[in-house]
């Protein structure tokens, strides 16, 4: 060390001690922060749920509606029984009222909202999310549960493979596109960049147009042919064949936006002096790139990757309606259609569970990529 | 390496940057040549081109380039007129390495310390396993002074010191013929900016290395230099060894600069020099420090040539003709 050269200048060290077995230190650091992350993260998932839970009963307005609803049933129920309607007033008044007493404390609305309010949220959390009032399941089942996640696989289908081909694409143009700086497939980048200001289903409804209606060599929308073929790789065929318009529309909305910011900031992040340096040192212009720009980068642009992934949920709704495409953004639109709150609750819900589990896998990844996020809060400071 | 060989010679190096309003002159055919194992220190004041004279010779240029000419022999051989291929391959850290300015920035934050030293020489093939590797990185640290224990950590957990040392080590580890420092010290406290001159002396007697040292802080570099040349608008107005520039400047631009340096035992005050550098964008015909010059005559609106004044003494003012 240091210290042995006579002329060498000296430096203090460091308590051995502090560093003794560093393997299990960080193991505990890393569960430590793990843990609180799982914490912060559900509370505010019950938050989320429970504001879901009080905004679809219009904090307990709902429950007047529904004595009204039930009040009219039990009318109706005594005008269609003559039995009843030969008694005397007082005696069916009492009767009716005994009726709507029951069915009252048959669905449990006797006990104030606030209470009821926190079982709404302990069913919603534990994902017992009920009966739909309306919908069915292609099955045929009113079981929310069934109609969401017979759902669930065709939204994560088309959002994903879309949103996952425009993330590495542009990734590797905008790579491509910060090397060629100032050169024509930049400026035309930069000049189509404005494209992306309207919404997938706004090129959707252009595309179905041009593709479907005049040239006629794509559908109009749906998942898969009717009907539906019976050999494996022909259905997998049909499915690509009736993604292509959506996923090229979703390509139209966001592609250069993309290209053109993540070239921005790949810019911004060659000027580094630890670039310099790589250049200086002699490493391979592609050793570069994945060691001194895209490695560096990486934790904002993961935290990119996963707002935008939010986003594309978001606009699951209009793109699938214009598409046709049987997702829960479909659903979602039926449910409200026909006011069917438990279906809408539960689409919150789970909703809300994939935002979380996003967010929770985004802070794991960006602990295992950024040194400076492992160490956590007692060391890491600059 | 044989002693007083000639091993670095630049000849007319020119480096212009294109800019909206023109070409920006930041190094105007600068020749200089430079014996293995001595340290040239270039000063001047900020922006008269003295880092951009190190990115000329290490190639390292920024998109703006508009004009790069000129030849930089190292080991007699042109490097300017290698491929950047081939210049990437046996140039590059093998024989030129650099400590840059602001070397505090100059780690890669999510690297740990020890890859980093040891890339190049991975990179290179100058070392054929990993355990070669450390060996040569523990070297570099001990010649350094950087604690061993501070090879696994992440640059973010270093001080200042700490990562400046890291990043000569990092020149060193590859034992280059050159290392190019640029303002070095500039960033660090003066008990650090002193522990790091000391290391560099020491290294620069243990090794033999060729330093080209780029300063504003002259104090510090005559600690290190056995040469020295001045940098004024793009050019060098003098050159000579460092005993007889320290002590009796010649050109006027270099008195003045002298001048400015505080010293602890004499009772002086502190020159300055009026005005600013001229504009690089289009510097004045004749001598560029003419405007600033308390020297100046009727001469000086012609461009002065680089005399030898005395042995090994050059200037570049109308004075010595």
């Amino acid at each position: 060390m240091a210290a042995e050269l006579p002329s060498g200048p000296k430096i203090p060290q460091r308590p051995a001690a502090k560093r003794e077995n560093p393997a299990l230190d960080n193991l505990l650091r890393f569960g430590k922060y793990f843990i609180t992350r799982v914490i912060s993260l559900s509370i505010t998932l019950v938050i989320a749920v429970y504001l879901t839970v009080l905004v679809a009963n219009m904090g307990g307005a709902v429950d007047q509606i529904r004595e009204g609803q039930i009040r009219e049933r039990i009318g109706l129920m005594a005008l269609a029984d003559p039995e009843i309607m030969r008694m005397p007033v007082e005696d069916r008044r009492a009767m009716e009222e005994e009726l709507v007493r029951l069915e009252m404390s048959r669905y449990g609305l006797d006990r104030p909202f606030i209470v009821r309010s926190f079982g709404y949220l302990t069913r919603a959390m534990t994902l017992n999310l009920g009966r739909a009032e309306y919908l069915t399941s292609d099955s045929g089942s009113n079981q929310v549960k069934l109609i969401i996640l017979e759902r669930l696989p065709t939204t994560l289908l088309l959002m994903m493979s879309s949103f996952l081909l425009i993330f590495f694409i542009s990734l590797y143009f905008a790579l491509y596109l910060s090397r060629h700086y100032g050169s024509f497939m930049d400026r035309a980048v930069i000049a189509l960049a404005p494209v992306s200001s309207g919404p997938a289903w706004f090129y959707g409804i252009f595309l179905i147009m041009f593709f479907a209606a005049v040239i006629g060599i794509m559908p109009f929308g749906g998942m898969v042919k009717a009907p539906p073929p019976t050999q494996w790789f022909r259905y997998a065929l049909s499915v690509l064949h009736h993604m292509t318009l959506p996923v090229i529309a979703v390509f139209c909305s966001s592609l250069f936006i993309a290209v053109y910011s993540r070239r921005t900031f790949f810019l911004i992040y060659s000027t580094e002096d630890y670039v310099e340096m790589a250049k200086a040192k002699g490493l391979s212009p592609r050793a570069i790139e994945r060691r001194y720009i895209l490695r560096p980068t990486l934790p904002p642009i993961i935290t990119q990757f996963a707002l935008a992934l939010i986003g594309q949920w978001q606009g699951a709704y209009i793109l699938e309606t214009v598409f046709n495409w049987p997702g829960l953004g479909l659903v979602m639109l039926e449910a409200i259609n026909m006011y069917d709150t438990p279906v809408i609750v539960a689409n919150s819900v789970i909703f809300g569970y994939l935002l979380a589990f996003t967010v929770f896998i985004l802070d794991i990844i960006y602990a295992i990529i950024d040194p400076r996020v492992k160490v956590g809060s007692e060391e890491g400071r600059l | 390496m044989e002693k007083n060989k000639k091993i670095f010679n630049v000849k007319d190096l020119c480096l212009y940057f294109q800019t909206k309003r023109g070409p920006v002159q930041a190094v105007d055919q600068v020749s200089f040549s430079l014996v293995c194992g001595r340290t040239i220190v270039f000063v001047g004041e900020s922006g008269c081109g003295k880092t951009s004279l190190a990115r000329a010779i290490l190639r390292l240029l920024p998109r703006n380039v508009h004009t790069y000419s000129g030849k930089v022999f190292l080991n007699s051989i042109n490097i300017m007129a290698l491929k950047e291929e081939v210049f990437r391959k046996e140039i590059r850290w093998v024989k030129a390495a650099m400590v840059p300015q602001a070397a505090m920035n100059a780690l890669n934050p999510v690297i740990k310390v020890e890859e980093q030293i040891a890339e190049p020489l991975l990179v290179h093939d100058l070392v054929q396993t990993k355990d070669e590797a450390h060996k040569r990185v523990v070297e570099a640290c001990r010649l350094v002074g950087l604690p061993l224990d501070f090879l696994g950590r992440y640059p973010f957990e270093l001080s200042g010191g700490m990562r400046q040392r890291a990043a000569i080590a990092m020149a060193l580890a590859a034992k280059p013929d050159l290392v190019v420092l640029d303002e070095p010290t500039s960033a660090l406290d003066l008990l650090t900016q002193a522990n790091i001159m000391n290391v560099l002396k020491r290294i620069k007697k243990e090794t033999g290395i060729t330093f080209i040292l780029i300063t504003h802080d002259i104090g510090t570099s005559s600690e290190l230099a056995d040469d020295a040349a001045v940098m004024y608008a793009g050019q060098i107005v003098e050159k000579s060894d460092a005993a007889h520039f320290f002590t009796e400047p010649l050109h006027p631009y270099a008195e003045k600069l002298m001048a400015s340096v505080p010293t602890l035992r004499e009772d002086k005050e502190l020159d300055f020099i009026p005005g600013q550098p001229p504009s690089l964008l289009n510097p004045p015909s004749g001598c560029r420090f003419a405007d600033r010059c308390h020297k100046r005559f009727d001469k000086c609106v012609y461009e002065p040539p680089f005399l030898e004044v005395k042995k090994n003494h050059w200037v570049k003012c109308w004075l010595y003709e």
